[in-house]
């Protein structure tokens, strides 16, 4: 919303989607603070994915939809997109192998032990050599998470991340992301209000058929916030009943 | 243990066998008894065996083209638009016409060696191969393929690390079916101008009405079709490991 | 109701074999040819049904299947060749020779007559094709060792029935099982005519090439049928050589497939060649051509 971009990572203006004939959005404004992270919320269906989508370069602007990005993106979707033939190490350097022209060349082995690092400090350091599907569902969501972390890309597009995990490893997860995404410029699409508000520097709610984005919650403190203090649980409030209006304003779409 | 249950399942078909011949009465110049079959076996175990290397090499020669072709094929239809539009239907044409039909012109073609029947053997693998492994790169997840994108990664790169890898599994399908219906062109080769291999060897025993060697040479093949099914299975197994931990282990 | 449908049954059943009596089933060696004229002439002209016989013509796709058929008690009659017969009860198959329908070889060696190959000497180390009867080594290696070669000094090559087109390209030098009457007329017709070398001149036995034979104990064997059917053909075959153009009008009738100007040319050569006896065998003849292949190891009793 400030005309400096300096401070914007991402700015989206005039943003506009049809699909089959339905406006999802028109003149829509998102920016993104830098070395913040926004929290988006809404029904399904309501575009969130596909505004990610827009922003990640997945998907083609529509006139006369503006995007200033700044740099590269990072993408963590709701799967954790791990290759079932790569073993853990060499799934969290993805993006180096597919960067990679020749292989043997370049960094590549400076950064497989950036991750292993990486993966030992969210305890994973006795998984590097296993295949994907002998890991749980949490661990192979960590393992998503070095990945997009290693990325080390100026943008950090997440598209609920945890919303495939049960609730106390979703915590235990939210804990690790909230850490390690600290400084990080994060869009970060989620289902729950609480997860919102543990990770959330600003939180916006999508609604309406055409969507439109909110007045932005900004709760205060560091992330990940804990789910016990009682200004969480006052904004929680708050989050469910502009959820709930957000869900009778919008016709149940496509999920 | 898989060996046992083998074991049990033959001595069960071969009990079948002798049990059909006694009770239906057919005489052995039609349908001779396991015992005539394996004195057959046993006396002209140099024949067979003889003759048995000629279609097993005429085998696998076909299995290694007709895999090298269809993988080609697979990924030129993935690859090129125009390909699809007429390789394909060119493909699937060659499948309807019998391959009775087409083997007199291969022999024409390449002539009563070696070179006609693994012509033969590999028209009918190619395009199992081909057809699985274009299903497969088709099939890659597109989510994986959006997050190449996000990762800047090229065209090439998506197919080699993305698509070709995604492939395999399906590509191991297809080459299984292969090396089940690899023997079917060969002994057809065989059938139509050959002067050797275990297709001839039964031609030539039914000529000549003995009826129980030709058996046993149709006995040979079928182990030799077995044999090579799983020495594929078990080398994709190994070429695919990560297919075989997806799946259930219940043997 | 039920018993007026049991007592239909059972009277078609009593009446049955009374017309069963008169049918009778042959099994053709191979499709139908100029060879079978006696059988084709006896079914259209008439001489069967003066004798109250209704002859079932059936050509086999593949050439086992005639005396399996008829060793199985499937069909009456087949019509084969002397020496696979011979092979066939070695085997212990249940078969037996009744009838003659051509008397002498119509097999041949054939060459190019503008080919490299002028005696039989010239075959030494080159190809030779054949389609499997079984017994084409032991034929070419007689004929080999009459002018001092080997079957060793020539490979054999399993062309199946294409013979001429085998010959024509040059893919074998000579092929071996051809008919004096068929092929020889059906190069000539692609202008490139061959030279035979006929098997009975050059060191094989003289041996019937058409023959009929039926299951030794069966059912067809015990009727009257088959001197009716013996008798027919003799009829059959004295037409055919008093009246050999009318016979071919009748032939060529007989099928849309049939009425090629090959079969015309294979017919005009094949009539004389028809036994004029059919019921008649010669056991001498017989004897010595199983002594040769008794010899040659192509029979052991």
């Amino acid at each position: 919303m400030s005309s400096t971009p300096s401070i914007h990572a991402v700015s989206l203006r005039q943003a506009r989607l049809v699909y089959d004939g339905v406006t999802l959005f028109d003149g829509l404004d998102l920016s993104l603070p830098q070395g913040r992270t926004t929290c988006l919320l809404g029904p399904s269906g309501v575009g969130k994915t596909s505004l990610l989508r827009l922003i990640a370069g997945l998907a083609a602007p529509e006139p006369p939809t503006q995007i200033a990005a700044h740099g590269a993106v990072a993408y963590m979707a709701q799967h954790d997109l791990l290759l079932p033939w790569l073993d853990v190490l060499e799934n969290t350097v993805l993006g180096y192998r597919l960067r990679t022209k020749f292989p043997g060349a370049g960094d590549i082995e400076e950064k497989r032990r950036h991750a292993a690092t990486l993966l030992t400090q969210l305890g994973l350091g006795h998984a590097l050599h296993q295949r994907p599907a002998t890991l749980s569902g949490g661990m192979r969501q960590r393992v998503a998470l070095a990945r997009t972390l290693l990325e080390d890309r100026p943008l950090i597009l997440m598209d609920e991340p945890f919303s495939q995990l049960d609730a106390i490893t979703r915590l235990e997860l939210q804990d690790l992301a909230g850490r390690w995404l600290a400084g990080r410029t994060v869009l970060l699409i989620t289902h729950d209000p609480l997860e919102a508000l543990r990770l959330g520097h600003r939180i916006l709610v999508m609604a309406g058929r055409p969507a439109t984005l909110g007045q932005p919650i900004e709760p205060a403190g560091d992330t990940p916030r804990d789910p016990t203090d009682p200004a969480v649980l006052a904004l929680q409030a708050e989050l469910i009943a502009r959820l709930r209006s957000a869900h009778s304003l919008t016709p149940g779409g496509r999920p | 243990m898989n060996g046992l249950r083998l074991l049990v399942t033959l001595v069960g078909l071969v009990l079948l066998w002798q049990a059909i011949v006694w009770l239906s009465g057919v005489p052995a110049f039609i349908l001779p008894g396991p015992l005539l079959v394996a004195a057959a076996l046993l006396d002209r175990w140099d024949l067979l065996l003889e003759q048995a290397a000629i279609t097993a090499a005429e085998i696998l020669g076909g299995m290694v083209l007709g895999v090298a072709l269809g993988m080609a094929s697979g990924a030129a239809l993935v690859q090129f638009a125009p390909a699809r539009r007429w390789l394909l239907p060119l493909l699937i044409a060659s499948q309807a016409v019998p391959v009775f039909a087409i083997a007199p012109l291969l022999v024409l073609w390449l002539g009563y060696g070696m070179a006609s029947k693994i012509a033969m053997a590999t028209l009918v693998i190619f395009f199992p191969v081909a057809i699985a492994f274009y299903d497969g790169l088709r099939r890659a997840d597109p989510a994986w393929l959006d997050l190449a994108r996000t990762m800047d990664a090229s065209n090439g790169a998506m197919l080699w690390q993305i698509r070709l890898p995604a492939a395999l599994p399906a590509l191991a399908s297809g080459v299984r079916v292969a090396a089940a219906v690899a023997p079917i062109g060969a002994v057809v080769g065989e059938w139509v101008g050959a002067s050797a291999g275990l297709g001839y060897l039964m031609t030539l025993s039914l000529a000549r009405g003995q009826t129980a060697l030709a058996f046993a040479a149709l006995l040979v093949l079928s182990a030799l079709g077995l044999a090579l099914y799983f020495a594929a299975d078990r080398i994709l197994r190994g070429l695919v490991p990560w297919q075989a931990e997806s799946v259930a282990a219940d043997d | 109701m039920k018993r007026l449908i049991l007592g239909a049954v059972l009277a078609a059943l009593i009446a049955l074999p009374a017309q069963a009596a008169d049918k009778v089933t042959v099994v053709l060696d191979w499709f139908v040819n100029p060879d079978h004229a006696a059988l084709i002439a006896a079914r259209d002209q008439g001489f069967f049904a003066k004798h109250g016989l209704q002859v079932e013509l059936i050509a086999p796709a593949d050439p086992n299947i005639p005396l399996t058929m008829v060793a199985a008690g499937k069909a009456d009659l087949a019509v084969s060749y002397e020496p696979v017969l011979a092979m066939q009860q070695d085997a212990g198959l249940p078969l037996q020779r009744v009838g003659t329908l051509i008397g002498q070889p119509l097999n041949t060696l054939i060459v190019l007559q503008d080919g490299p190959v002028k005696t039989l000497a010239d075959l030494k180390g080159r190809k030779i094709g054949y389609s499997v009867g079984g017994f084409e080594d032991a034929l070419v290696g007689a004929m080999l060792e009459r002018v001092g070669l080997t079957i060793k000094d020539v490979t054999m090559v399993n062309v199946n029935f294409n013979l001429v087109a085998a010959l024509k390209s040059h893919q074998v030098d000579a092929v071996v099982g051809g008919y004096r009457n068929f092929e020889m007329n059906e190069l000539a017709l692609d202008k490139q005519p061959g030279h035979a070398f006929l098997v009975e001149d050059n060191g094989i036995p003289k041996y019937a090439e058409l023959i009929l034979v039926q299951q030794s104990g069966g059912a067809f064997g015990k009727s009257d049928r088959l001197p009716r059917l013996l008798d027919a053909l003799r009829e059959a075959t004295a037409w055919l050589k008093a009246h050999p153009d009318q016979g071919w009008t009748l032939f060529a009738k007989a099928g849309k497939e049939l009425d090629t100007e090959l079969n015309k040319l294979a017919w005009r050569d094949t009539i004389p060649l028809l036994a004029d006896d059919p019921a008649r065998q010669d056991a001498a003849q017989s004897a010595a051509f199983h002594a040769f292949l008794k010899a040659r190891g192509l029979v052991k009793k």
